[in-house]
């Protein structure tokens, strides 16, 4: 698994190499500051995804969940609550998406695509109730930091992302609830007999995926200086995108977030360059659908030469 | 063996961009990005070959960019945020969001390129907060197109109808427009009444059902709007479905060329036409007159038009 992860890192950097040979404009500091600050959106959801697909499941109600937890921030910002109010609700709502998807495949035992695919669908539609379909924007200066700030030379959504994959790293790798993850996802039956809580487990594994969706909603509602019931869209197959790319298996089991981190950086540099490049939008959706295929379709040829 | 992917990467990186290179920054060229909101319709798509037309004509180098899915403000930030490292000289763009892309256009106007905005006019509080000052708006407005769909409908059931709306995407600025002004214009008429109004998301197929489960509701519909015309489309299949063809006027907006057809065949009664084309031209133009030192009217507007049988698909 070191091994793989080596090879995405070793992609992604002859990708980097192949674009400063091609572009003057790719290897420039605000150039790279730039990709990073694109990429810590999707980063941020693909952390969450990645304790989910490792758990075996898969949660497709990330964007909607984006979407909902930036309208209860934005308007409760907007009716004048201190911000600290407006994060809470804004992280709450988020996590209280997350753990009804938790409880309805662990104790309404649903399938996690058909519970994440409610859940897609009824957040979206909270979202767009809560705001009778408009955005909801303008937000002062002190709250707009979290997107135009900086920190020494690091803007603020990256050290916010950073922030994410530490914790996220270490509870994953570090605690008895990481392990649990990769036990359920490697067998979850063999999980339960061995007396885990499994359900508990699994419940917690989409709270924190609404979790980090609520944190990516905080920085997209900062970016964009407006909260729309209408944002994330497809927030979920970048995600998916990302943490297979970095590795991670659909089977569940086995990945790392050091992977998806890797494999967000491959979305967002690719997008970037092809940008630079000037290349078609259209011909952008096959380079990024090949490099997905791609990837996947390597892991698959290590796992039968190592059988 | 395991270094496939990075081959993988490689060879994509590098056959791609080497088949595909459209920004050969040859000599002082001056290069003007046109960032569109997406190119999967045929009204970008139109727009796009009027700027191409022009930037040929001018001498300049055209750079095209869009997000995949039109409502997607985020990714279309970072389209410009990448332009902007290239060292455009003008950059025209037709918003995705009126309020989000003011935050992109900061970006723009610290690097000191001028902005040229299309179609989509940005919202004026947002962009004065932020201080962003765009040279010209091109386009038409949509809630003129809407009031003019609107008359016509007064116009031609003499003020007596029973309307049914399919509406875009909730919450999109020109879905929005479109429909005040449809309302504004025949809210005038007291015997006019809506009967329904719902979205159908821009989409042909919605625009189907939504509008068959609205003849369910109210089998007397005798009008429907459509706030462009692939949900009015579909609409005329759901009519041709229940039977009804003939007894339902269906009005829509862009003018495509299926509308043209479907009023020709006499399916469609009419469509509000913009010129998507004469945007894309006036866009390049007004950003060579940018370059040029040449002070623009604030609006430069493009005109519209009711497409009907009787005036001819042209």
């Amino acid at each position: 698994m070191r091994a793989r992860r080596f090879g995405t890192l070793i992609g992604l950097l002859l990708l980097c190499a192949v674009l400063w040979a091609l572009t003057p404009h790719f290897l420039t500091v605000s150039n790279l500051l730039n990709v990073v600050q694109q990429t810590s959106i999707n980063a941020i959801v693909a952390a969450g995804m990645t304790f989910v697909i490792i758990s075996g499941g898969i949660d497709l109600s990330v964007g909607s969940i984006v979407a909902l937890s930036g309208v209860a921030l934005g308007t409760l910002l907007q009716s004048g609550y201190p911000p600290a109010v407006a994060l809470a609700a804004a992280l709450a709502a988020g996590i209280a998406c997350g753990v009804l998807n938790g409880a309805l495949v662990s104790i309404g035992r649903l399938p996690p695509f058909i519970a994440t695919l409610g859940m897609m669908s009824v957040a979206r539609g909270a979202a767009l109730v809560f705001t009778e379909g408009r955005p909801v924007s303008g937000f002062d200066e002190g709250f707009r930091w979290l997107a135009t700030g900086n920190v020494g030379f690091v803007p603020a959504p990256v050290l916010v992302m950073l922030i994410v994959y530490t914790v996220a790293h270490f509870v994953l790798t570090r605690t008895t609830f990481g392990r649990y993850v990769y036990a359920i996802g490697g067998n979850e039956e063999a999980t339960r007999l061995s007396g885990i809580a499994v359900g508990f487990h699994k419940t917690a594994v989409y709270g924190v995926s609404g979790l980090m969706s609520a944190v990516a909603a905080i920085v997209l509602t900062a970016r964009l200086n407006s909260a729309q019931p209408i944002a994330g869209m497809m927030y979920e197959l970048d995600a998916i995108a990302a943490t297979v790319i970095g590795g991670t298996s659909l089977m569940g089991g086995e990945g790392s977030l050091g992977g998806t981190l890797i494999g967000a950086l491959i979305m967002g540099v690719l997008r970037n360059g092809l940008n630079l490049l000037g290349v078609s939008s259209f011909l952008q959706q096959i380079v990024i659908g090949g490099v997905i295929v791609g990837a996947v379709l390597v892991d698959t040829i290590l796992k039968r030469h190592r059988h | 063996m395991r270094n496939l992917t990075l081959l993988f990467v490689v060879a994509l990186a590098l056959v791609v961009p080497s088949c595909n290179r459209d920004t050969p920054r040859a000599g002082d060229k001056k290069t003007v990005a046109l960032v569109l909101k997406t190119l999967n319709h045929p009204f970008f798509v139109d727009m796009r070959r009027g700027a191409q037309e022009a930037a040929d004509r001018l001498g300049v180098t055209l750079q095209v960019q869009a997000a995949e899915r039109e409502i997607d403000v985020d990714k279309q930030m970072q389209i410009v945020e990448n332009l902007l490292q290239t060292g455009i000289d003008v950059l025209a763009i037709t918003p995705s969001g009126s309020r989000e892309i003011v935050s992109a256009l900061v970006k723009a106007t610290a690097a000191n390129v001028p902005i040229v905005i299309v179609d989509t006019r940005l919202d004026a509080k947002a962009a004065a907060d932020a201080g962003v000052q765009a040279k010209t708006f091109i386009g038409s407005d949509n809630y003129e197109g809407g009031k003019l769909a609107g008359e016509y409908v007064v116009m031609a059931t003499g003020g007596k109808a029973r309307i049914a709306i399919l509406e875009g995407i909730p919450g999109h600025e020109t879905g929005d427009s479109r429909l005040r002004g449809f309302r504004d214009a025949v809210s005038k008429s007291p015997a006019i009444s809506i009967v329904a109004s719902q979205p159908a998301n821009w989409e042909r197929d919605q625009g189907f059902n939504v509008f068959q489960n609205m003849l369910q509701a109210h089998p007397d519909i005798d009008t429907v709007f459509a706030a462009s015309d692939l949900m009015a489309l579909g609409a005329i299949e759901a009519i041709a479905a229940g039977g009804k063809t003939g007894k339902i006027r269906v009005i829509g907006f862009d003018a495509l060329d299926d509308a043209k057809k479907a009023i020709a065949a006499g399916t469609m009664e009419a469509s509000v036409a913009q010129f998507p084309y004469e945007m894309g031209k006036a866009a390049v133009e007004s950003a060579v007159k940018v370059m040029n030192g040449e002070t623009l009217p604030p609006d430069i507007m493009v005109k519209l038009e009711m497409i009907t049988k009787a005036s001819g698909s042209r």
